[in-house]
């Protein structure tokens, strides 16, 4: 055994990864993070993401403050007709925005964001913390479990029931129960979907929006933020803090698998051979490629293969990154509606139709976009797109498909904007199978595995994996796969590192 | 003889022809899908067989499974609680195999050819097991339960019956052993191995060579009492040697419906097939490594030898007649020992540290009346019958 042993080691400098670590060295443990790229950071980069929630208050907290700064953003669906919805996430200014389509549409609104709000902030309760293990049968896990049914039940015996209603529904049938604006259903519909592998009529993509409001401030149109310097900077600051209590990154560290001894994790080893040896071993990498690649199936007991062979993880989101050379015009948009988060999913219908190719695998010709202008450090404008749906091994070889589907969505946008082909310079695009093969997680889906009911809580990423512990002693995992999920927040690594300590 | 399958329910083994001739009484049951006899004459007759002479049974239905590819070896020992990293070519193990909570799922033995290929034989059909465990490993999984004739022949004459048959020097054949032979022209695999607790063989060979197998063997050991022997001598013999039955003395944990049915190696006597020395993990071993090191051990499997002649069928054990403490799993009346044995599921400390004052309570039946009776049982030893010649090389033969 070398000499050098660490307290752990963390796979993946992701952003979970480098909070993990950073609690983890406060508490004066001796941490190494092996990351496999480059670069730390893994998916939070301006390549992938957008937009972001801010980072809850406790996660910051827990590792001494952190001083970002959010630019809030407002969300626009555009309309062909040019009667774009633009909305804040202000309830006052929202309202009056909606009722200049529809009053109902707009009392409606306050209604349906009021009920869902409370029901987001009745599960975010429950998301911060770490979830019960099901199957440990402990008393205080039961316990767990209980507080969340009473913390529902505490709404009332008339919410309680709308919410055993609402639990396993479909936003399809919610949205048109409520609103007669195609747009209006259109633009929330897609916020339920997007980064999942659900159409509106899916029945589950209802908690999906629950899930997505909680982290995002218990809002529907607020709480989304472009950070100052891209996801960047809350790496680089992370860094900063990881550095500062003498946290080892070691870069192009590609960790191959993990050293077993006595039916116990006792290091890494790396695709370069090299061992590096540590009380505990956390992977901040998905839930399959933990399993497979880094516990090895040899190690595993076959009801546990069943379940990570079950576990869904399978993108359907893809980016296309149009570079301008001016910055174009959109029909009926001024300079503010062009700096907000611009959405093309004019109605559920429209969702749905490009859904269902998806399920065969197959790419519709008119996707759902979620649009970005950004401007580079030069000044000049780049326009970001999230593409939905677009499959992961897609049928027929991405590289085959992509060039006609990049000249679909630029298709798609130039019904909003008559000049936008003129000002593009160039294309990047990354597909699923992309970010599989950049950022080794296997799928290359953003949450690491679909957030859907079976897949959540006590039950993220497996039944008996809960908890950020794996089925191999001193292994655990603080990625986006675990509970409570992707989304950018940092509570995964949090509540990891708080298990991790427990038992160092 | 029609075969087509679409007119006839239940599938005929490769023996069907003979065996269907030897049945006398028209008793058969399903065994995997294939219908085979219960009993051909009489049960005495049957089991005296396989005391006395040889016994014939159709092994067909059994699940046989050929696990090939450069992990073969590696996987196997993955699979089952026993160590079998030192197993060598050409012999047999007996093995158990768990699910993740280190319950068990059923018992079989395991053929190695070579480190890249291996048989694994079972009483029910487990392919989708074994083809989900084989993930991270390079092997290959084929059924070849259909494709390979199999019969037993168990009894002190059997070695002389088979050396008739043309297999030369048999009775060098340690138990757990196998061996290829050339008979009359085709290919049969021999192997020391059996169910009744006694001297005895199994073979293996072509389905297109097992009419005239059979043919042969009985003509071999016309002058040595070989008698065809159904599933009900088989049951008789197999409690008298102590051998577990799947889903009689304990639940499959993959078919049991309730959890707490479910039991693990410690709760059925195959402790001594989990080997915590293996330096690989094998499915199962941390939570059965859990109930070793906490001593969660709920139950025990263990032998009984009941006062009287009257069988203790179903029967609940008590503590000093009042207190429920198990069941029993199998009885019977051992003609060979003269003894009423039973094997019971007991729950602990009953049968491991105490074993006094244990209780039988019989409901012996008697013309559509039934008597009851308390019997004193004596915990012993589950192998009730192990003859010396079981284990003997070279091999007892008769003239």
């Amino acid at each position: 055994m070398s000499e050098k042993q660490y307290d752990a080691i963390i796979i993946g400098g992701g952003h979970n990864g480098l909070i993990c670590a950073s609690i983890l060295s406060k508490k004066n443990k001796k941490v190494l993070i092996c990351e496999a790229r480059e670069t730390c950071g893994g998916m939070a980069n301006q390549e992938i993401i957008n937009y972001v929630p801010s980072i809850p208050n406790s996660v910051s907290q827990s590792i001494g403050g952190l001083n970002l700064k959010y630019n809030s953003k407002g969300t626009i669906a555009l309309s062909e007709s040019g009667k774009h919805i633009r909305l804040i996430g202000n309830l006052h200014l929202d309202h009056a925005t909606i009722s200049k389509f529809s009053t109902q549409d707009a009392d409606r609104y306050l209604q349906f964001h009021d009920k869902m709000s409370q029901f987001s902030k009745t599960l975010g309760k429950f998301m911060m913390d770490s979830p019960p293990r099901i199957m440990n049968n402990s008393l205080s896990d039961y316990a767990k479990l209980l507080k969340l049914g009473l913390n529902v039940r505490m709404l009332g015996k008339k919410k309680f029931n709308e919410f055993a209603r609402m639990i396993g529904l479909n936003i399809a049938d919610e949205l048109e129960d409520n609103f007669e604006s195609t747009l209006l259903q259109g633009l929330i519909a897609h916020d339920s979907v997007l980064g999942s592998n659900l159409g509106p009529r899916s029945p589950g993509s209802l908690i999906n929006l629950l899930y997505r409001m909680a982290i995002h401030g218990n809002s529907l149109f607020g709480g989304i933020y472009e950070m100052d310097g891209g996801s960047e900077s809350l790496i680089s600051a992370l860094i900063e803090k990881c550095k500062k209590s003498n946290v080892e990154i070691k870069t192009s560290a590609f960790v191959k698998n993990c050293i077993v001894e006595d039916d116990k994790a006792i290091g890494v080893e790396l695709h370069n051979g090299e061992k590096i040896f540590a009380k505990t071993v956390i992977s901040n990498t998905d839930p399959r490629s933990t399993y497979f690649s880094l516990l090895g199936a040899q190690n595993l007991d076959t009801d546990v293969k069943r379940r990570i062979k079950h576990h869904r993880s399978k993108g359907r989101v893809a980016k296309l990154t149009l570079k301008l050379n001016k910055m174009p015009e959109f029909n009926d948009c001024d300079e503010i509606d062009l700096n907000s988060r611009m959405v093309i999913s004019p109605s559920i219908d429209y969702i749905e139709e490009n859904f269902n190719p998806s399920k065969f695998d197959k790419l519709s010709s008119e996707p759902v976009l979620e649009m970005c202008m950004k401007k580079d450090e030069a000044g000049a404008p780049f326009l970001d797109i999230q593409v939905q749906y677009a499959p992961y091994k897609a049928h027929g070889g991405w590289e085959n498909i992509k060039n006609d589907y990049i000249n679909s969505i630029i298709k798609i946008i130039s019904k909003y904007s008559s000049n936008i082909e003129s000002c593009i310079d160039s294309k990047a695009f990354i597909t699923p199978d992309d970010i599989e093969q950049d950022y080794h997680i296997s799928g290359g889906h953003w949450h690491h595995g679909e957030i859907q009911i079976d897949q959540l809580f006590m039950l993220r990423p497996i039944p008996g994996a809960a908890q950020y512990k794996t089925h191999l002693d001193g292994l655990y995992m603080c990625g986006a796969g675990t509970h409570p999920g992707g989304g950018m927040h940092g509570i995964s690594g949090k509540n990891a590192a708080k298990v991790v300590l427990g038992d160092l | 003889m029609n075969t087509d399958l679409r007119f006839s329910a239940l599938k005929r083994t490769p023996f069907h022809s003979r065996t269907s001739l030897a049945s006398r009484t028209n008793k058969w049951y399903t065994w995997n899908g294939f219908t085979v006899p219960t009993e051909y004459s009489t049960l005495e007759l049957e089991y005296t067989a396989a005391r006395n002479g040889t016994s014939v049974m159709d092994l067909t239905p059994m699940g046989k499974y050929e696990i090939t590819g450069d992990d073969a070896h590696s996987f196997v020992d993955y699979l089952v609680t026993r160590d079998l990293s030192e197993m060598k070519d050409n012999t047999v193990a007996y093995i158990i195999w768990c699910n993740e909570d280190g319950k068990v799922i059923d018992d079989g033995t395991v053929f190695k050819y070579s480190s890249k290929k291996f048989m694994l034989c079972c009483a029910v059909k487990i392919y989708n097991w074994l083809n989900d465990s084989a993930e991270g490993f390079n092997v290959n999984i084929a059924d070849v339960t259909d494709t390979i004739a199999a019969l037993s022949l168990q009894g002190p004459t059997s070695c002389s019956t088979l050396k008739n048959y043309g297999a030369n020097d048999l009775e060098n054949l340690a138990p757990f052993e196998m061996k290829e032979f050339s008979i009359n022209g085709y290919q049969v695999l021999i192997s020391r191995t059996g169910f009744t607790g006694d001297l005895g063989y199994e073979l293996w060979t072509d389905p297109q060579n097992a009419e005239t197998a059979w043919d042969s063997i009985f003509e071999a050991g016309k002058h040595l009492k070989i008698r065809p022997f159904g599933m009900h001598a088989l049951e008789m013999t197999r409690i008298e040697a102590g051998f577990i039955q799947t889903n009689t003395d304990f639940m499959a944990a993959e078919d049991a419906l309730r959890p707490i049915r479910m039991r693990s190696p410690y709760e059925i006597g195959m402790g001594w097939l989990v080997h915590f020395k293996k330096k690989k993990y094998f499915i199962g071993k941390k939570a059965l490594k859990y109930e070793k090191e906490n001593s969660t051990t709920e139950r025990c499997l263990v032998g009984l030898d009941i006062d009287g002649d009257k069988p203790a069928h179903g029967s609940v054990i008590y503590n000093a007649k009042k207190q429920d403490i198990g069941i029993v799993t199998a009885a019977m009346w051992s003609p060979t020992m003269k003894r009423n044995i039973a094997l019971a599921s007991l729950k602990r400390p009953y049968g491991i540290k105490i074993k006094e004052n244990i209780f039988a309570e019989i409901y012996h039946p008697e013309e559509i009346e039934y008597r009851k009776i308390w019997a004193k049982c004596k915990v012993v030893k589950r192998q009730f019958y192990s003859p010396e010649r079981r284990n003997k090389v070279p091999a007892d033969l008769y003239e």
